[in-house]
């Protein structure tokens, strides 16, 4: 472990394009991710050897194999530290991750780039606890990393192009979808046309995913979403409604159809414990979410310490790769590896491209802007914070008794209290209180260190820190 | 906005939430509470234990204190070294108090949870000082022979007894003593309780309202300045403002109290099976569970501030103090570590009641590691002061003017 080392977490799109950044300009450094293998959530791969992710299609498979020949490049002059989880802050610029062993150890840095992506955002519902029912993102990784196939009959609702990317990916992977639906109207879609054409190839790929599901016969229900889920003890079917405008359903207009799978999509959340650990400043973004804030070289609140990708705000893999560049550039620039004016140029270059992305962003942001009907779909017993078993009517009953904010909710309720420390139920809480008090800021959940948890026995080795 | 309250209490912790509440059942007054929520606030960062005699005899987080303030040195990382200190027992005025308070709270559960509805588990448990070594022993007899008048609360230990009560303790240990009257409260629950009762009956409840000033005419407070909600006046301003409360003296009387921010680190654990029966301390920290099943552990005493970051030597100083009692904590997770401020003063005392020469300016600030155990007899002098019923123990230890420069 070198203290000269600038330390990069999250070996995702924006780590990997940071570490090749830096070594391809003469910089080593130190790359920690929580997995067993690099690539990020949309690039890991598959978990065991000798799986052929073809069934996704051949662009991807071209994507993921030259993201990961690019960190291969590099990747002698990585200090690449695997399932290495960052669990909080320690003194003195170092980070106290937990190792393979379950040991606690402290990595020194000398700059840092924090590229913890996102996680899901948990929609509370009736029924949505019960097996059979996953986040999107989670069936995605189940078919791309664990090369699980979801059982039976498989449903998608949410909103937003993943919801069509993995769609397709479910087909060609095998899984017998038998409906998707998307709570926005296509009108709208249409509506955002010259946003989205800042990224042409994007539309080209929305409308081949389109098409591909028209050719397999997948019927796709715009407006409409989910109402509840049902079943004893695992998911027999769901029960779907038309949405307003506002994605607030029609009951009266709703259907039911039997499914075993039913995955849900309704948005992603930045990931900001460690960020929020550093003490880096943070804002609200134009979801509701908390953000870290950045400068135009993706410097946070704190010299030294940078942050790319969905970790700022959800832009995705390219723009994921854009950020992390800059940030390197940054490092390079303040470490004169090359000159000032050799990072600026080049930082226009990347910036112009992260601009386009950004643009097309906001169109499909606008598009699938999540609707206050969401919020009514959990019963007075639907359970919002599952560590905690916080129903809604615990949380009805704060917010009645005068509770405005998510720390005063925490301590009457116990939403966030839990091991997961609020990334299940942070995003209904928070969209909850805002609603409710018309504020843009009701606070959002503070990490406590560990990020995870871990086990006592960690602390055993303590005495041979320094 | 100018609103008008017979009292404002500046301060939604345990001791503003507890002052309000009983404020609130005195017809006719019109009670405001003011909160803002602050990292730090030590309500959100304690034990909840009602540990009369165990905080009196300096156990608790009493012990790490005291260690930290004997002169020897403490290996950080082994706990096992850290030896040789005498118990630091605080003056019997303080004992009156704390007995005085705990004696409230079977009574006040009872009647928040039929009343209001709300319940903030208070839990019989008792307080084992848990020995493992005849220094331990030393320790313990010394408390014993200090307050023997209180006899009829301890009850002594041996190996077995210990084991037998208490299966998870390790063979490590040689006895304990317990003090049959200390227990166990959620911390957080209480704090609520405290307000929802006080909500129930008819306060307004100022949430994420700053306190930025206070106006004074003379040697008379006439509300303070929010920036949030502009000014509030009142008749009787109560200074519950924690750590930040010497802000709020100086504001409304021209005078800082000595009370600075001292920082305690906790340790959570995840939700665990019956591991503890009861509140458990030893020479290196105490654990408790809760009635989630939560296992926590504390805790640190350090003058650093109004900084509330966890560090790594004082949780893992912690962690394997809980260890070594408990063997079996090393096959679970530790779930979260925070830190919280304690309102320090320099004599470990609270600070309540009037300030001589002051006109509607209250002291309930100060507390320290006990505002927990101590909060409902402040709600209750305090409230006695505002309607000028005689106060139920006598106060003059704990005057705001004991210090030198306050009179």
């Amino acid at each position: 472990m070198n203290k000269n080392y600038p330390v990069i977490v999250g070996g995702g799109p924006a780590g990997i394009a940071a570490a090749f950044e830096l070594v391809s300009n003469g910089v080593n450094c130190t790359l920690l991710d929580e997995s067993p293998r690099v690539g990020g959530v949309m690039f890991r791969g598959p978990y065991r050897q000798g799986v052929k992710l073809d069934y996704l299609g051949i662009k991807f498979r071209h994507s993921m194999e030259a993201l990961h020949a690019q960190f291969a490049s590099v990747q002698n002059k990585v200090d690449l530290q695997l399932n290495t989880r960052v669990v909080g802050v320690g003194s003195n610029s170092r980070v106290i991750a937990l190792n393979n062993d379950e040991r606690i150890k402290e990595i020194p840095f000398s700059e840092m780039i924090i590229t913890t992506g996102c996680h899901e955002r948990s929609i509370p519902f009736p029924g949505w606890m019960l097996p059979g029912v996953s986040l999107l993102g989670g069936v995605q990784l189940q078919i791309k990393s664990g090369v699980v196939k979801p059982m039976g009959r498989t449903v998608v609702v949410g909103s937003g192009p993943l919801l069509l990317q993995v769609s397709c990916q479910l087909v060609m992977s095998g899984a017998e979808v038998v409906g998707v639906y998307e709570a926005s109207q296509f009108s709208k879609l249409a509506r955002e046309f010259i946003s989205l054409s800042n990224k042409p190839q994007m539309i080209l790929d929305g409308v081949s995913m389109l098409s591909y599901l028209k050719s397999k016969c997948i019927p796709i229900h715009y407006g409409w979403g989910i109402v509840r889920a049902l079943g004893k003890d695992e998911l027999n079917q769901v029960m779907l409604a038309p949405y307003d405008q506002n994605w607030f359903h029609d009951l009266k207009k709703s259907h039911i159809v039997e499914a075993e799978t039913l995955a849900v999509g309704y948005g992603l959340i930045p990931r900001t414990q460690l960020s929020q650990q550093m003490g880096l400043s943070h804002n609200y973004n134009n979801d509701g979410c908390l953000t870290p804030t950045i400068d135009q070289w993706q410097q946070s609140s704190q010299r030294d310490i940078y942050v790319a990708g969905n970790l700022t705000g959800i832009l995705g893999g390219e723009a994921a790769v854009l950020q992390g560049r800059i940030a390197a550039l940054a490092i390079l620039r303040k470490r004169k590896n090359i000159s000032k004016e050799m990072a600026e140029e080049r930082r226009e270059h990347y910036k112009t491209k992260l601009i386009r992305v950004m643009r097309f962003r906001q169109g499909i942001d606008r598009y699938s802007f999540r609707g206050p009907g969401l919020l009514s779909l959990p019963d007075a017993a639907t359970i919002i914070c599952r560590c905690e078993h916080v129903i809604r009517k615990d949380i009805d009953n704060a917010i009645n008794q005068g509770v405005e904010d998510l720390t005063s909710l925490k301590m009457r309720t116990r939403v966030g209290m839990g091991d997961c420390q609020g990334a299940m139920c942070v995003g209904y809480c928070s969209d909850r209180l805002r609603q409710e008090t018309g504020r843009k800021d009701v606070g959002w959940i503070t990490p406590r260190f560990p990020i995870d948890p871990i086990p006592f026995s960690a602390f055993e080795v303590a005495k041979e820190l320094s | 906005m100018n609103k008008k309250y017979d009292v404002v209490i500046v301060g939604g912790g345990v001791i503003g939430a507890a002052c309000a509440y009983y404020l609130s059942k005195c017809k006719g007054l019109k009670i405001a509470l003011i909160d803002s929520k602050r990292s730090g606030n030590a309500s959100r960062a304690s034990a909840g234990g009602l540990w009369a005699i165990g905080e009196s005899v300096g156990l608790g987080c009493g012990v790490i204190f005291s260690r930290k303030s004997s002169s020897i040195n403490v290996n950080e990382y082994d706990p096992v070294a850290a030896k040789t200190i005498t118990p630091h027992i605080l003056p019997e005025c303080f004992f009156n108090l704390a007995l005085a308070s705990n004696a409230l709270y079977p009574a006040l559960h009872e009647e928040l949870r039929e009343v209001y509805d709300v319940d903030f588990k208070f839990e019989e448990t008792g307080l084992k000082f848990v020995m493992y070594d005849e220094e331990d022993r030393h320790y313990a007899e010394h408390i014993a022979s200090n307050i023997s008048y209180l006899s009829n609360n301890l009850r002594w230990l041996d190996h077995n007894e210990l084991r037998d009560s208490e299966p998870y303790i390790s063979h490590e240990a040689i006895g304990a003593i317990e003090f049959l009257c200390d227990h166990q409260v959620n911390p957080f629950r209480l704090t609520d309780a405290y307000i929802e009762a006080a909500r129930q009956n008819g306060i307004d409840i100022y949430m994420n309202t700053n306190v930025t000033n206070v106006l004074r005419v003379g040697q008379r407070v006439m509300g303070v300045v929010t920036a949030e909600k502009g000014e509030i006046s009142c008749n009787t301003l109560i200074n519950a403002a924690g750590s930040w409360a010497a802000d709020i003296s100086e504001w409304a009387t021209g005078i800082r109290l000595p009370i600075k921010p001292i920082k305690g680190q906790i340790v959570l654990s995840e939700k665990l099976p019956r591991f503890l029966h009861g509140c458990v301390t030893t020479s290196d920290c105490y654990i408790v569970q809760k009635d989630n099943g939560e296992i926590l552990i504390g805790s640190t005493t350090e003058d650093v501030g109004y900084d509330t970051a966890t560090s790594y030597p004082e949780i893992a100083t912690l962690v394997k103090g809980a260890m070594r009692c408990i063997p079996e904590l090393r096959h679970t997770n530790v779930k979260r570590c925070w830190a919280g401020l304690r309102p320090g003063t320099p004599d470990e005392l609270p600070i309540l009641g009037l300030l001589d020469g002051m006109d509607g300016y209250i002291n309930a600030c100060g507390h320290f590691r006990t505002g927990i155990l101590t909060s409902a007899i402040t709600g209750v002098i305090t409230q006695s002061i505002v309607c000028g019923e005689p106060i139920p123990v006598d106060i003059t230890p704990f005057l705001a003017t004991r210090f030198n420069g306050v009179n």
